[in-house]
């Protein structure tokens, strides 16, 4: 490095302390602008990603319900078209072996915690007791229910009506359905695509169909892939159950596809809302490359006397250059740590967790807010030292 | 091409052979010299002179290597000029040629010794001789306290000083002036012109530019400059 010009350049900051400040303030507000929202996309996908991954690979068979078109016949009504028949679960059950087909029955139901307390309303799901291990793998407390007098309940609905192993459960509103013991908590599942527990009770298939009469009807059918990747499975059950394409029988999830069309969607969000943080920098790029302009307009004279004294032209370039690479550098270095703060601030107040922020994913971000600072910086600056470099020494000694 | 010489004779600092130098301008061509031939020994005192408009900025500019001529030669130290690349003329600059200067022209970033410094940094980056600035700062008579100082912080008399140690730094062959008591008092103005004079009685070559017949005074030899060409 030209010592004595990187001396010049740090000197002329320090002489236009103001006016570098102030385009330095605007480079800071980019990256923070960039690697905030970027730590924020990334948090994002992270909190999503650690909710959903407890799925695994599934298969999720529902009514399909496009088109209004329905399948199984009678009942009348939207609900009944809105239910798997028993001969739709055993052609699923057919076709994926040896995958394991899990039929579920769900529904909303009243119910109270003890005599005199409140009456709550939570989903009831009706499980095979020899496969709800499949779905539900782990419990926090208690054991697999196996009885019909017993139910599992989530994790939510345990902390919020204060539920304990062995509490009792009173089903449907003045206790008509009779009272439910909890033999254990499920640990905590977050969104899933095929049941979602944590606000819910698990109770046995039989308990369910001889509760509400509701035998060879199912609202879903889970498959869990354990055997082939989960989109041949979403085939060969679309192949097999939706042969007549104007009425299709049934809408198939693939968990894994879905994850990655979510993932993919938070992906787009985060590069648009990084892309906005971006027109910021872009911004203070414009004012680096007009503070550069002017440096180099109050500054012809003293090019002209370089120029005249022997100085070639690339080491006049490298002044300028070395000018907008400082205000890059430091502008972004302090960009980079205000982002972190930013970021933490962002993270708190909109994801309501901060533990996503010192993951790879989010230092990532960090640095390609600094890194692409530092480029605009010295892009901004290339012209400026360019055309300083480029003056007629005689035209410049003559400038007043 | 390099200027012929007898053998064990040094060549000429300057040579100047039917130089022309014509600005094209929309309103006309503008002849600023006009076959202008003359040559300048090394250790000489020559002064320039002329009315404005003569063309003794032109002049300047050949000499200084920042233009080249448009027909004719100019030998630098016996090294022909009109060929060279803006690279090839920089360096020549910086190792043949010192500027002084009407307006001083110091940078107001560094400090005296810096200044003095600047042309060894370009030369040397590695190997700048500390020790040669403040000799150098010493022959100009400077005083050792103002070293750490800004030119502005400086008076006329004592910058022309600093811009004459700066110019003499890299041992030029030529120390090129132009108007250099022009923006100082007389009685500055003439210590300056006596520290020149003292330099030139060291060896150096000086070539002064100037409308000024007291610098003239001082000189072993002027070239009159009207209208582009030399009265003889």
């Amino acid at each position: 490095m030209s010592t004595i010009f990187w001396e010049i350049s740090k000197r002329n900051i320090r002489l236009h302390m103001l006016r570098s400040s102030l385009a330095m303030l605007g480079i800071i507000i980019g990256v923070v602008a960039i690697a905030s929202m970027g730590i924020l996309g990334n948090s994002m996908v992270q909190a999503v990603s650690a909710s959903l991954s407890s799925v695994g690979d599934s298969v999720i068979v529902m009514p399909y319900v496009g088109g209004g078109m329905g399948f199984g016949g009678g009942g009348g009504g939207s609900s009944a078209n809105l239910m798997l028949t028993d001969q739709n679960y055993q052609q699923i059950k057919r076709v994926v072996a040896p995958n394991v087909a899990i039929p579920v029955h769900s529904t909303s139901e009243h119910m109270r915690m003890g005599v005199g307390s409140d009456d709550i309303v939570a989903t009831i799901y009706g499980l095979p007791p020899d496969q709800t291990k499949d779905i539900l793998p782990d419990l926090s407390a208690g054991d697999y229910n196996n009885g019909n007098s017993g139910c599992l309940v989530g994790a939510t609905f345990a902390t919020d009506h204060n539920v304990k192993v062995g509490s009792r459960i009173s089903i449907g509103t003045d206790g008509q359905y009779g009272t439910l013991r909890v033999t254990g908590i499920i640990k905590e599942r977050g969104m899933s695509f095929d049941i979602s527990t944590d606000n819910a009770i698990v109770v046995t298939k039989d308990w369910f169909e001889s509760t509400y009469s509701d035998q060879d009807q199912y609202n879903e059918v889970v498959v869990k892939v354990t055997s082939g990747d989960t989109a041949d499975v979403k085939t060969t059950i679309e192949n097999q159950l939706n042969r007549n394409i104007k009425q299709k029988t049934v809408t198939v999830i693939d968990s894994k596809a879905t994850l990655a069309t979510i993932y993919q969607t938070f992906g787009t969000i985060t590069t648009f809302v990084t892309a906005i943080g971006g027109i910021s920098m872009l911004v203070a790029g414009v004012s680096i490359f007009n503070i550069m302009m002017m440096s180099v307009n109050e500054r012809i004279k003293e090019i002209g006397i370089m120029r005249s004294i022997g100085t070639q032209k690339k080491e006049v370039m490298s002044m300028f250059i070395y000018e907008a690479a400082i205000i890059g550098v430091a502008g972004s270095l302090i960009g980079g740590v205000l982002s972190l703060l930013g970021g933490y601030a962002i993270s708190a107040l909109m994801l309501k967790t901060t533990q996503y922020l010192f993951t790879l994913s989010s230092m990532l971000s960090v640095v390609e807010g600094v890194s692409f600072g530092i480029v605009i910086c010295i892009l901004c600056g290339l012209y400026p030292a360019w055309q300083a470099a480029n003056l007629n020494p005689i035209d410049a000694l003559r400038h007043e | 091409m390099t200027l012929e010489s007898l053998p064990g004779e040094d060549p000429p600092v300057l040579v100047f052979r039917d130089v022309v130098k014509v600005y094209p301008l929309p309103a006309g061509d503008v002849t600023a010299l006009d076959h202008i031939s003359f040559t300048v020994d090394r250790g000489e005192f020559i002064s320039i002179m002329g009315p404005s408009g003569s063309g003794k900025s032109t002049l300047l500019n050949l000499m200084g290597c920042l233009d080249t001529p448009t027909s004719g030669d100019i030998f630098i130290g016996g090294t022909r000029i009109g060929d060279m690349s803006d690279i090839e003329l920089t360096n020549l600059r910086r190792d043949h040629i010192g500027f002084i200067f009407q307006y001083f022209n110091l940078f107001p970033l560094l400090n005296v010794i810096e200044n003095v410094n600047f042309p060894q940094m370009l030369k040397s980056r590695s190997k700048v001789d500390e020790k040669k600035a403040v000799t150098v700062l010493r022959a100009v008579q400077l005083d050792e306290h103002l070293y750490v100082h800004t030119p502005l912080e400086l008076s006329g008399g004592q910058q022309q000083r600093v811009a004459i140690a700066r110019a003499l730094i890299n041992d030029p062959d030529i120390l090129l002036c132009d108007e250099p008591t022009g923006n100082l008092d007389s009685k500055t103005g003439a210590s300056i012109l006596e520290l020149m004079a003292e330099l030139n009685r060291n060896g150096t070559t000086i070539i002064v530019v100037t409308h000024d017949p007291r610098v003239a005074s001082y000189t072993s030899r002027t070239i009159q400059i009207v209208d582009g060409r030399i009265e003889p």
